[in-house]
């Protein structure tokens, strides 16, 4: 042990840099260029003039004209992207966040009653919970458009909720990818929160207990504080889970004002005369920039929950 | 303030295959108010499971336990009025000490804020963690964190302390510091405690009373000394007092005693204790063997000296019957630290007749303890 130590520290005197640690750099900085280029790539594809993108490799800066028709650098390709992916943004969020917040939160409290409150059966809840991760999306596509356009008649119960500013009819559609998603995520989030509920002391939830608190308030004031890391963990995970899914959308939203960012991307700049592909570029980097934002945002504490 | 009692408390697990485990077995045992009460035993030996059911954290199975008179069983851990600290101190780690303090008084008190506020201060200023208060767990010491468990108990200012092996997790020196403290503190709060430890040393110098359990059986309850000068039976004998009593299998032979490498003359009065019995345990404190150069006799011995632990103030001294054998059977004996002695050294280990124990040998049963005249005598003169 100490013989290591000094080693260590003799090959960091004598050479001035220890070898061991150029080559952690050398891998670091690897592997940012190896994630970062297909992100560069796509950003220098959006600029480039769609005659043009296919005549040079598609992560080198365009040489020739950088926007199509007008041969001047813009941001068009991106504003163009926002543009015809607005609606789908909009109702992507009005989708995720919900859904997202509903799937933690349940997640949470089903880990809780799960784990840290004790109930006769309780293990064979939580089996259930565990086998809702194994089904396989597409066993469940036909009964889900079923269940949402035949069996619950959402379409009609949410009829008066246009009412409400903002509120569209197609909404419903929302709801439903909402409910669906959530019930969806709910078992791994259970599992997530599970597994850290498990590592939190029995005396410290006793000592509580004692203090007079009820379950309820054990779970307000002692459980969802001491959760915070593992809700950043749940929330970029459903969020770029919710986010990204395309195959929920298709069968339960269908087409339609409802649309969802990623089916909207699938017919971006796609015409009889050919494919837009800078601004197929620009939209991709569009749908993916929240992802990114919700992982800037939760950085750090997803780190925390992940090594906790 | 009141008065604890447990009355044939039980407690049986059953495991998943239908095993049962009997935890706490046919326990009673009265805590008077502003009692400390000592409940010592080795690991597993139910104490622990005890103090939960008072607490209400484990169900009971089956007696009484009652509290001030009324039944407790049932009663919900929040609705008894009953305060813990736990060995891992359980502090909530996402609140400050302030926090931590308050909690229990906002959720099961309607006491307004700023009394809380007041309380908190004041127990934490007789704490002497004032200044502590914005502070949160994990940036303690573990003797401050000990102090934050304490006074949280405190300020609820409960009818009974319950404390889980508090100090355990201490280093030696400042738990030494902390049984003085909790001592003094008790007192003053005049609130009966029940204070779980597997340390004897905490068991002797801090109850008022002390309960030894064993096995989920309570052996003996009595006040420290009584438990070490007259205990019940072997086990209280050996778990009480460091180093631990000696034990000797022998057989009654005529009014006296053979053992392995030695004959122990019997008085009338210990004869007529051991009775018909004829394997009795002979058991004596390390502290009570004379060590000496001469007068082997009826109740001295030709012994070696295997191995000489000095302590300072006294040294350990083991002491065997056989010498040369690889790893000998040994017996210990205290003498004063200033005596020089050496390993394999020949010495002669008086057993005065006043000061041995005889435990029958199949039940551990005391048939017979020291006589207690001469502790006394040996008190009283200066």
């Amino acid at each position: 042990m100490s013989l290591d130590t000094s080693t260590d520290e003799e090959t960091w005197m004598g050479t001035g840099y220890p070898l061991r640690r150029v080559v952690l750099y050398i891998t670091l900085v690897a592997m940012a260029v190896f994630y970062l280029i297909p992100i560069e790539t796509g950003v220098v594809t959006a600029l480039t003039d769609p005659g043009t993108y296919s005549g040079s490799y598609p992560y080198l800066p365009p040489l020739e004209p950088l926007l199509s028709d007008t041969g001047t650098f813009s941001l068009q390709p991106f504003e163009n992207a926002f543009g015809l992916l607005g609606q789908g943004l909009v109702n992507s969020l009005i989708l995720v966040v919900p859904a997202t917040i509903l799937s933690g939160l349940l997640g949470s409290m089903a880990a809780y009653g799960l784990t840290t409150i004790d109930w006769r059966g309780q293990i064979a809840i939580y089996i259930l919970f565990v086998a809702g991760i194994f089904i396989p999306y597409q066993a469940v596509l036909v009964p889900l458009t079923q269940f949402w356009y035949n069996v619950v008649p959402l379409r009609t119960a949410f009829q008066p909720m246009t009412v409400v500013p903002f509120v569209q009819a197609y909404h419903w559609k929302l709801v439903a990818l909402i409910v669906t998603h959530t019930a969806y995520g709910l078992p791994i989030c259970t599992l997530l929160f599970r597994a850290h509920y498990k590592k939190l002391s029995d005396e410290m939830i006793e000592a509580a207990r004692l203090d007079g608190a009820s379950i309820y308030r054990i779970y307000r004031r002692i459980i969802l504080p001491l959760s915070v890391p593992m809700f950043a963990v749940v929330f970029i995970y459903q969020f770029t889970q919710i986010w990204n899914d395309l195959l929920f959308a298709l069968t339960i939203i269908q087409f339609g004002d409802a649309s969802v960012v990623t089916q909207e991307l699938v017919g971006l700049g796609v015409s009889q005369s050919g494919t837009n592909f800078p601004l197929r570029m620009a939209g991709a980097l569009v749908a993916a920039l929240p992802t990114l934002l919700v992982y800037v945002l939760f950085g750090e504490k997803f780190a925390k929950g992940v090594a906790a | 303030m009141a008065e604890l009692t447990l009355d044939n408390v039980t407690k049986v697990f059953t495991e998943d295959d239908g095993n049962e485990i009997v935890a706490v077995d046919d326990v009673s045992v009265d805590i008077a108010d502003g009692e400390f009460l000592v409940l010592v035993g080795p690991s597993g030996c139910g104490k622990s499971t005890t103090l939960r059911m008072i607490a209400g954290l484990e169900t009971v199975t089956s007696g009484e336990i009652t509290l001030d008179g009324d039944r407790i069983n049932e009663k919900q851990p929040a609705d008894r009025d009953i305060a813990m600290v736990f060995q891992s101190y359980a502090l909530y780690p996402h609140m400050t000490v302030r926090e931590n303090m308050s909690f229990g008084l906002e959720e099961s008190t309607d006491m307004p804020d700023d009394e809380i506020t007041t309380h908190v201060e004041e127990t934490a200023e007789m704490m002497g963690i004032g200044d502590l208060l914005s502070r949160k767990p994990a940036d303690l010491s573990g003797g401050q964190q000990q102090r934050v468990a304490l006074g949280r108990a405190i300020v609820r200012d409960p009818a009974a302390f319950l404390m889980d092996e508090p100090l355990s997790n201490l280093d030696a020196k400042l738990r030494a510091t902390m049984r003085t403290e909790l001592q003094r503190l008790q007192a003053e709060l005049g609130v009966a405690t029940v204070y779980v430890t597997h340390d004897q040393t905490e068991a002797m110098t801090m109850g008022d009373r002390i309960a030894i359990l064993d096995d989920g059986v309570l052996q003996q309850v009595g006040t420290p000394l009584e438990c070490y000068h007259t205990p019940n039976n072997q086990f209280v004998a050996g778990f009480i007092g460091e180093p631990s009593m000696n034990f000797f299998e022998m057989t009654v032979e005529d009014g006296q005693l053979v053992g392995e490498g030695f004959e122990y003359e019997l008085t009338p009065d210990q004869r007529e204790a051991v009775a018909d019995a004829d394997r009795v345990t002979l058991g004596i404190r390390p502290e009570d063997i004379e060590v000496g150069v001469d007068g082997a006799g009826s109740h001295g011995y030709d012994v070696f000296v295997d191995v000489v632990e000095p302590r300072g103030d006294e040294n350990t001294v083991h002491l065997t019957f056989d010498r040369g054998v690889e790893e000998p059977e040994t017996f210990t004996a205290t003498i004063s630290g200033l005596r020089h002695i050496q390993a394999g050294e020949p010495v002669v280990a008086t057993f005065p007749p006043e000061s041995i124990h005889l435990f029958d040998a199949a039940t551990g049963v005391a048939l017979h303890n020291r006589s207690l005249e001469t502790t006394e005598v040996t008190e009283q003169v200066p």
